[in-house]
């Protein structure tokens, strides 16, 4: 995929991460190659070059550590922070005021999460080889579900079915920051998307990979041969590809073991968007994988 | 029996000073070093820090875990050294106070205290801001 996706993208992103955290001064997303992918206004190119320059000066005489995932520099008026975040280098200025572990969190889950999205939307050819999604992407999974809160102490008590069955009825909240920023992203995407079938005529995008948890089916299911996937990620596919047919889809669980299989969604609204994906024990045992393993699903396209 | 007088005569040694202050800041310099030093000798005794660069403006202490390291070791802290104060410059952090080194395996923490600058290294599980403060105190 272009940059340009994961640009529009982070752009968003970048400015969102400035409203909410008016102490970030400076935010940049750099490549390896050094080519810088978004940055926010203020920030001027040159700065961003001699930065990079500078940066690079370290990682390469970083050898001895391993490879560099990460400097902060701290000052008396502020501080600065460049981390790896999948393939991009994410470079954070913070005024001495800032909440170091607020900007951390807020960074450090949006940044993976978005490119996550791009890459779920419409993934990169160039990024698809890379390795499995690690612990890192697990904690971007949990951030989607709860959105960024003040702790809160929980008072434990017994709680009856009907309390059990009230507490799960989505309540009306408003739009948390990644929520905003995953919806314009998935509108920004399809605008490229749009684009770029008007100017080569009708491209099918490679079928998205999802990361997803997997829940046993039981025994007693009907079908051994067919997985239930969340519905949610079946509607993104029938989203992506509108009335192709879709009747497969394949498993790639993380140790390399795949299988291809027909599937189905989950109805049970009590999943949707969970991000599960409910495996006969037979396929299970065949891919070498259990319940709370996780494993890649992605749509076999006709 | 009449005791005996005995004169006794001391050996004085006169030093001429012309300018006796820089000869003062250096010894207390060197004092500063030294105690630096041994607070971070005391520092490497503990799991997982794998070795600290002292330098002050004419010596280096260094006490590493793995010696054929130095030069590797060495050229890093300068040039986090350099390059850290050139992205402070660039962005108006004020005065230099300390920069963390992330890598794969390890991390090190450069700051500079009593003109000394100070590189410690150690595994990515030891708590960097512990190791600090017990620097600095």
């Amino acid at each position: 995929m272009s940059n340009q996706v994961y640009a529009l993208a982070l752009d968003n992103t970048l400015r969102e991460i400035k409203n909410v955290c008016p102490d970030v001064t400076n935010i940049f997303v750099f490549e390896e190659n050094a080519q810088t992918i978004a940055k926010d206004d203020e920030t001027a190119q040159e700065t961003i070059n001699k930065t990079v320059d500078a940066f690079q000066a370290i990682k390469a005489k970083s050898e001895t550590a391993g490879g560099l995932e990460a400097v902060t520099i701290q000052g008396s008026e502020g501080r600065v922070n460049i981390a790896s975040i999948n393939n991009f280098y994410l470079a954070t200025v913070t005024s001495k005021e800032a909440d170091e572990k607020f900007v951390n969190s807020l960074t450090r889950i949006l940044i993976p999460t978005v490119v996550k999205l791009v890459d779920q939307i419409q993934p990169a050819p160039t990024r698809s080889n890379e390795p499995a999604i690690t612990a890192e992407l697990e904690l971007v999974q949990e951030s989607i579900k709860e959105p960024i809160q003040e702790p809160v102490e929980y008072a434990y008590q017994e709680e009856t079915v009907e309390e059990v069955e009230h507490a799960e009825q989505p309540e009306e909240e408003t739009p948390t920051v990644e929520e905003t920023v995953a919806e314009e992203l998935i509108e920004s995407v399809k605008e490229v998307q749009a684009e770029s079938v008007e100017e080569n005529g009708l491209v099918l995008p490679e079928p998205p990979v999802t990361q997803v948890i997997v829940e046993s089916l039981g025994r007693l299911q009907f079908k051994s041969d067919t997985v239930r996937v969340d519905n949610s990620v079946v509607e993104q596919w029938k989203d992506l590809y509108g009335d192709r047919i879709i009747q497969e889809v394949e498993l790639d669980a993380l140790n390399g073991k795949t299988i291809r299989c027909k599937f189905s969604p989950i109805k049970d609204s009590k999943y949707q968007g969970k991000g599960v994906i409910q495996i006969p024990d037979k396929i299970q045992a065949t891919m070498e994988t259990s319940k709370g393993k996780l494993v890649m699903v992605k749509p076999v396209v006709e | 029996m009449a005791k005996k007088k005995r004169s006794i005569s001391e050996t004085m040694t006169t030093v001429l000073v012309e300018d006796n202050a820089p000869l003062v800041e250096a010894i207390e310099e060197e004092q500063v070093s030294q105690d630096l030093a041994t607070r971070l000798s005391g520092i490497c005794e503990r799991p997982g820090v794998l070795g600290f660069i002292l330098r002050d403006t004419t010596t280096a202490t260094i006490n590493l875990k793995e010696p054929e390291k130095i030069v590797d070791y060495a050229l890093l802290t300068s040039q986090v050294l350099e390059s850290s104060q050139e992205i402070s410059q660039m962005f108006n952090l004020g005065e230099f106070g300390s920069a963390l080194i992330e890598g794969k395996d390890m991390k090190t923490l450069c700051f500079v205290l009593d003109k000394n600058m100070v590189n410690i290294f150690m595994e990515k599980n030891v708590d960097h801001a512990d190791v600090l403060n017990s620097v600095r105190q």
